[in-house]
C-alpha cells in the first residue's frame, strides 16, 4: 500500500453517471487500482466521511470530484475534500460548469420546493409540508443537509486545479487525467484535459456540412428521420458542434443525436451560450424582424438550448447576495 | 439608482450614425458612447461584459435594413439581441435592456434623445442584478 499516490472519487450532486464513467474503464480499472490507492469512492466502497478527516492535509494526491453543488453537505465535502488533497479533478460537466442541474438556476429554489414538494402531479403531501434542515420527530431533532439558493459548479465553491468535462467524461480522457497525476505530467493549472478543437473540426459528418448553412426552419430530432451521417445542422436539427469542445468521442453523433455541448466552450471562451448566439445567429435565414421571431420560436427553449450545460457559469450568473 | 440616472451604453455603426457630426461634442452629451465599425461587429459576449461592468441598459444602433455596408451586419446583430434577449429573461433580466434600432443619421443628433429615452425606460425598470464577477 504504502507509497501509492492515495486517490479519492466523491459524488456531489450527480446521477451517478460519472462514477459510471470511471467503471467504464473496464479492464484498465484494474491497472488504475495497482497504480493508486483509492481511499474513497462513495459510491463503489464503504468509506465514510470520518476516514476522510482523519487524513492529513494534502496527503491524498488526487480528488476526482463529479456532480454540482447544491446544498450545505455537498459544500461541506468538497471544501474537506479540497484540503485534504494536492490536486482537485472537476470530473463531469456538472463539477466543471454545473451541469444539466444547473438549468434550475433559470428557477427560483421556491419554484423547485413547489413543483417537487407539492404541484407536480404524481405527489401526494396533505400537510403540504417541505423538507427543513432541522426538525423534531419523538423529541429527537433530525438534520438535513439545507438546500441552496442556486446550482454552483465546483470552481465557485473551492479551487479546482484540471477539468475534464462530458456527461460523463469518455473512458480515454478519463484513464488520460489519471495516469497523467500518477506519472507526473501535468499540464498548467486550470487547464481541461481535452482537445482544444471544436466537436464540429472532429464530426465524421463535416464533409456534409455546407460552407454556409442557412436555417429558414428548425426541426426537432424526434420530428424527422435525420440521416445518419449528414451534418444536423445542413438537415435544419440544431446542433452545437459549433462552438463545442470536442473529445467526447462523438457519442451523440454516432447514435445520431446533435451535440448538446456537454465537453464546454472551446478554450478561451468564457460564455458558452453568448458564443453560440453569435454562431447560430449567423445561421438564422430571416431578414425582418417577423421572421426572425417566429424562427426564434421555433427553437423552444433558448436559454436551455445555450445553456443545457452550463448555466451556473454563464456571465448572466447573479452575484449572491 | 432611484435618483441616479440609469447607466447606458450606446454602440452605434460609423456608417450610419453621426459620421458629419463631432465626435468630441457627442461624447461630452452621451457618456459610455461607443461608435463603432458596423453594429455586426457587436457579440453577444460584449453586452453581457457592459452589463458585467455595471451596465444598466445597452443600446445598440445600426443602418436601416438594406442599407449595411457589409451586406447585413445589421441583421445579424438584430438576430442576436433578439436571441439575447431570450437569455435575459431565463435569468431575471428585463429584455427591454437591450434595444436595437436600425436607421440613418449622419448627424448624430438623434443618439443624445434615443440614450435619454433609453435611459427612461430601464429607469422604470430599476437597478439592473449585480452580476456574479470571475
Amino acid at each position: 500500500m504504502a507509497g501509492k499516490p492515495m486517490v479519492a472519487i466523491c459524488w456531489l450532486g450527480s446521477c451517478g453517471g460519472c462514477d459510471e464513467a470511471v467503471v467504464d474503464l473496464n479492464e484498465a480499472i484494474l491497472d488504475v487500482a495497482n497504480a493508486v490507492d483509492i481511499i474513497f469512492w462513495p459510491v463503489a466502497m464503504d468509506f465514510k466521511y470520518h476516514h476522510l478527516e482523519a487524513k492529513r492535509d494534502g496527503e491524498i494526491a488526487l480528488s476526482i470530484i463529479n456532480g454540482h453543488v447544491r446544498n450545505s453537505e455537498q459544500e461541506e465535502v468538497a471544501k474537506l475534500l479540497r484540503k485534504k488533497s494536492q490536486l482537485v479533478l472537476a470530473f463531469g460537466a456538472c463539477a466543471c460548469f454545473g451541469g444539466t442541474p444547473g438549468m434550475a438556476n433559470f428557477r427560483t429554489k421556491q419554484d423547485v420546493f413547489n413543483w417537487v414538494y407539492r404541484e407536480a402531479p404524481t405527489v401526494v403531501n396533505p400537510k403540504r409540508n417541505y423538507p427543513q434542515p432541522k426538525s423534531k420527530v419523538n423529541g429527537k431533532e433530525l438534520s438535513l443537509p439545507e438546500f441552496y439558493e442556486k446550482v454552483y459548479a465546483l470552481n465557485q465553491i473551492i479551487d479546482v486545479d484540471y477539468y475534464l468535462p462530458g456527461c460523463p467524461p469518455p473512458p480515454d480522457l478519463t484513464a488520460n487525467a489519471i495516469y497523467a497525476v500518477v506519472e507526473g505530467r501535468l499540464p498548467p493549472k486550470g487547464t481541461t484535459l481535452a482537445p482544444d478543437k471544436a466537436l464540429c473540426d472532429t464530426c465524421n459528418r463535416n464533409a456534409t456540412k455546407p460552407s454556409r448553412i442557412s436555417l429558414s426552419d428548425i426541426k426537432r430530432i424526434h420530428e424527422v428521420e435525420a440521416s445518419p451521417d449528414t451534418c444536423f445542422l445542413a438537415q435544419g436539427i440544431l446542433c452545437l458542434g459549433p462552438a463545442v469542445r470536442s473529445g467526447c468521442g462523438e457519442a451523440c453523433m454516432n447514435i445520431n443525436i446533435p451535440c448538446r455541448g456537454c465537453f464546454g466552450p472551446v478554450q478561451g471562451v468564457e460564455d458558452a451560450g453568448a458564443k453560440f448566439i453569435s454562431a447560430l445567429a449567423a445561421m438564422l435565414e430571416a431578414e425582418n424582424d417577423k421572421d426572425i421571431r417566429q424562427l426564434i420560436e421555433k427553437i423552444g427553449d433558448v436559454p436551455g438550448y445555450l445553456y443545457r450545460f452550463s448555466a451556473p457559469v454563464s456571465a448572466l450568473s447573479q452575484k449572491q447576495v | 439608482m432611484s435618483n441616479s440616472e440609469p447607466k447606458i451604453v450606446c454602440f452605434s455603426c460609423k456608417f450610419g450614425w453621426g459620421y458629419l457630426g463631432s465626435e468630441a461634442a457627442l461624447s461630452s452629451q452621451v457618456k459610455n458612447w461607443i461608435p463603432i465599425i458596423c453594429s455586426g461587429k457587436i457579440d453577444a459576449q460584449y453586452i453581457l461584459d457592459a452589463f458585467r461592468q455595471g451596465a444598466d441598459g445597452v443600446l445598440v444602433l445600426g443602418c436601416p435594413e438594406g442599407d449595411c455596408h457589409f451586406q447585413d451586419g445589421n441583421v445579424e446583430s438584430k438576430k442576436r439581441i433578439y436571441l439575447l434577449q431570450k437569455v435575459l429573461e431565463a435569468y431575471g433580466i428585463e429584455p427591454e435592456r437591450v434595444r436595437i434600432e436600425l436607421s440613418l443619421d449622419p448627424e448624430g443628433k438623434k443618439i443624445p434623445e434615443l440614450v435619454k429615452k433609453m435611459s427612461g425606460t430601464v429607469k422604470k425598470l430599476g437597478p439592473m442584478k449585480v452580476l456574479a464577477s470571475r
